[in-house]
């Protein structure tokens, strides 16, 4: 299995720019942001002390609806949460992040559109840190489904996400902190807290306790954590735009 | 130096990686805060010091600074202090309303910040026009403004040199970052050709010589401005190749032989070579 | 806030005064084009153009519906454009400007409306189930020149793309899968694009793909559509200063030598693509049989 892919800045005129693919659930999403700029219309009225952040979510090849308005506000909530709109700059001004959706089917009608939310959620993370936008903290994300023998699929295909009895986003801080939880279908109090501790181990490694209380890595842990790709991918993008400073020292 | 530290926001900066000296009070750059965390039973209240972006982290022992490099492309976003190419968008009464950065807020610039300016002798400057100017204040509290000014209140005069409005040339788009290392490498007092990893500056400036130089100003809101009025026929031409030359340089990271490369291909491209 | 941040002065007069002596920012001559590069999408019909710094992906779906009453016939092509922030921080999410429905009508008129794409061979079944052919386009970076731009990727993507087979069996319209039947390509009837002239300087200077500081000190526009064949089938003069009757007949002679150049290098990169594709098909066809 191929891990995900992205980069960073690539688009001109937007201050920061990413695009994230999944190969898993095959979306390809790329994000834009402009910020701080100004908003046309007063829509600072209500928050006169902080940055106001806009999602805007595009579908690939049909016309947006109720379900890009569904997420758009679950990446509001969760992303105003991390971005710090008091800092200089950035009050009264607008974080316009919008997503497009360029590779990957369309949602269907009647389908969740929880499948979507974790590659929106990464390539939003990755084009606020493109642009420079001041934030508290990082996240990670996962996506798993429960299939209707009771198994749990991490990042699940679109035909195991339609057969699922149910699925769940998770997103944790990068202290391990739950920051988002959203399911949809059936499921009882056991079964949530295995996906959760399924999402904790995909996102930040498999932590196991062991007797001695040292914190050792699992076995999981050799996979890719959802939480090094983000580092990995700033940190190659940083070294190549300071290639003239790291490479003189 | 050791390898390069790279922070994400809300990675904790190592105390190793701080300056030592303590002389001085430590000066925190952008993108990092201080935190304090608070007092459990067991530890007393201690500080922390924070990524608010993700960057680079940078030392100055000698100002005892440290601060973080971001990206190159964000946005300029106005510090005290900083020397800007600002457009005027219209002017009121007592004060020209400029663009820094576009889409944004304008800034204000007093009629009568300019050097010798008076009621009688101040320039009058119309929608479009540039200026180059430094940011004076920011402002305090939430959506503030910010203000310019091309003299310095205290003596008077326009410091550093150049302040005012910037008449002719040309002004080329360029990331912020390179902005920064522009304006470092034109304002440098080291001896060197190559500062910052430019030698795009340098180069030029032996190989236009012979044309009668050119005049450059760097704001660092991302714009440079090029004047080569002396250089006659070829003036045009040689604007367009020193903006090029620029723009080409940030957009693909070149190193300091690839960037004099540059500089004879387009000098020859243009038929500047001399 | 729907418009571009006004160019200053000096940068008018700086590519005024450059263009009166044959010269442009990017070095480019007046009749050239930005280094134009097409490349594909996993899928049928997804493209992403970059011209410059102009950069526009377009995708193309399908979909089967029931045609309109009027025309039983005709299966339905619809070209979606919508601007957002990404492309430029002057545009505003979720609402329109002025120069998303001049592109759309340009675009419209160029493609759609000159017939490009055979809308009769969309027909399945008369009245009752036709394909419905959508392009969507998403213009992610913009630097000028945005019909030209879109106008290539979206006959690209005509062009490549492959729709799913559909049969009429007893009166029941069946459609096959991807693996079932070989998808087919759509029914283009000839390839028009559309090529943007900026006049400055009194019509002194007429270019062609300008950059959109370029386009903002221009004094008017003119759009010739024309396909490989010389026909001309749209032509518009919106705004600005007039331009000379002989001009426009010259420079028409232009854009045909354009299109066809334009056309040679789609063609060129699509049948790369698909080359390329059929022989990973074969090769996981193969694949297949080994596995049996």
């Amino acid at each position: 299995m191929t891990g995900p892919t992205a980069s960073l800045s690539h688009l001109s005129r937007a201050d920061g720019s990413a695009s994230f693919k999944c190969p898993t659930t095959g979306y390809n999403v790329l994000g834009s942001v402009n910020a701080p700029i100004e908003l046309p219309a007063r829509r600072d009225a209500l928050k006169p002390e902080e940055a106001t952040v806009e999602v805007f979510v595009k579908p690939g090849n049909t016309t947006a609806g109720v379900g890009e308005r569904y997420v758009e506000g679950i990446l509001r909530t969760m992303l105003q949460k991390v971005i710090l709109g008091r800092e200089r700059g950035f009050p009264r001004r607008g974080v316009v992040i919008t997503l497009a959706i360029l590779g990957g089917d369309a949602v269907e009608r009647g389908d969740s559109y929880l499948t979507l939310l974790p590659a929106l959620l990464q390539t939003s993370l990755l084009t606020l840190l493109s642009a420079g936008v001041p934030m508290s903290m990082t996240f990670s994300t996962a996506l798993l489904a429960v299939t209707k023998s009771g198994d749990i699929i991490s990042d699940p295909s679109p035909v195991d996400a339609k057969t699922a009895s149910s699925l769940h986003v998770l997103a944790f801080s990068p202290k391990g902190h739950l920051l988002l939880n959203e399911s949809q279908g059936r499921f009882d109090f056991d079964t949530w807290e295995s996906v959760r501790e399924r999402a904790y181990s995909s996102c930040r490694g498999a932590v196991i306790t062991g007797s001695d209380g040292d914190i050792a890595m699992g076995e999981e842990g050799e996979d890719s954590r959802a939480e090094d790709f983000i580092r990995e991918t700033v940190e190659d993008h940083l070294h190549r735009d300071y290639a003239w400073k790291i490479d003189s020292a | 130096m050791s390898a390069p530290l790279i922070l994400l926001p809300g990675d904790e900066v190592p105390s190793d990686h701080l300056p030592s000296n303590n002389s001085n009070p430590l000066k925190l750059g952008p993108g990092l805060r201080l935190l304090s965390q608070p007092s459990s039973k067991s530890t007393p209240a201690t500080h922390v010091l924070t990524a608010t972006q993700a960057g680079l982290v940078t030392t100055d022992a000698k100002r005892n600074t440290v601060s973080l490099l971001s990206f190159s492309n964000c946005r300029y976003i106005p510090t005290v202090n900083d020397l800007v190419i600002a457009q005027i968008h219209h002017s009121s009464v007592d004060y020209f309303h400029c663009m820094v950065t576009p889409h944004t807020a304008h800034a204000l610039l007093g009629q009568l910040s300019f050097e010798g300016a008076s009621k009688k002798t101040r320039p009058m400057l119309k929608q479009g026009e540039l200026v180059y100017a430094r940011v004076l204040s920011i402002g305090v509290g939430a959506g503030a403004e910010v203000e310019l000014t091309c003299v310095n209140p205290a003596t008077g005069k326009s410091d550093p040199g150049g302040l005012g409005p910037l008449i002719g040339g040309m002004v080329f788009d360029v990331s912020t970052g390179m902005a920064a290392r522009l304006l470092r490498a034109s304002s440098s007092s080291e001896q060197s050709d190559i500062i910052d990893g430019l030698a795009v500056l340098s180069e030029l400036g032996k190989k236009l010589e012979s044309l009668g130089g050119f005049e450059l100003a760097v704001g660092r809101n991302g714009k440079v401005w090029v004047d080569c009025s002396n250089a006659g026929d070829s003036a045009i031409k040689a604007t367009i190749a020193i903006g090029r030359c620029l723009q080409t340089t940030d957009e693909k990271s070149l190193n300091p032989a690839d960037q004099k490369k540059l500089v004879t291909r387009i000098l020859r491209e243009m038929n500047l070579a001399s | 806030m729907s418009k571009e941040a006004p160019l200053s002065v000096a940068e008018r007069e700086f590519i005024l005064e450059a263009l009166r002596q044959d010269s442009r920012l990017d070095g480019r001559g007046a009749d050239q084009f930005r280094p134009l590069k097409i490349s594909f999408g996993e899928e049928y019909g997804h493209v992403k153009l970059e011209l410059g710094k102009t950069s526009i992906v377009v995708r193309i779906s399908s979909e089967v519906t029931k045609p309109r009453d009027d025309r039983p016939f005709d299966g339905l092509f619809n070209i979606n454009l919508e601007m957002t922030a990404m492309g430029s921080p002057a545009w505003e999410n979720g609402r329109s400007n002025e120069l998303e429905a001049y592109v759309t009508h340009v675009l419209d008129s160029v493609i759609r409306r000159s017939n490009a794409l055979d809308t009769e061979s969309l027909c399945i079944l008369k009245g009752v189930s036709c394909w419905s052919i959508r392009a969507d386009v998403h213009i992610i970076d913009y630097d000028g020149n945005l019909t030209d731009a879109a106008c290539i990727a979206i006959m690209t993507g005509l062009q490549h793309f492959r729709r799913p087979d559909a049969v009429v069996r007893d009166g029941q319209v069946v459609v096959y899968g991807v693996e079932e039947r070989v998808p087919v390509a759509l029914n283009i009837t000839h390839k028009p694009l559309s090529i943007t002239f900026n006049t400055f300087n009194e019509g002194h200077n007429i270019i062609l793909d300008a950059t959109r500081k370029e386009e903002q000190a221009s004094e008017g526009e003119l759009v010739v559509g024309i396909n490989n064949g010389g026909e001309v089938c749209f032509m518009s003069k919106f705004s600005g200063a007039p331009i000379d009757a002989m001009e426009v007949v010259t420079r028409t002679r232009v854009a045909l030598e354009k299109v066809k150049e334009l056309n040679a290098q789609i063609e060129k990169v699509m049948q790369a693509d698909l080359a390329k594709r059929a022989k990973k098909g074969m090769a996981e066809e193969s694949r297949a049989e080994n596995d049996r």
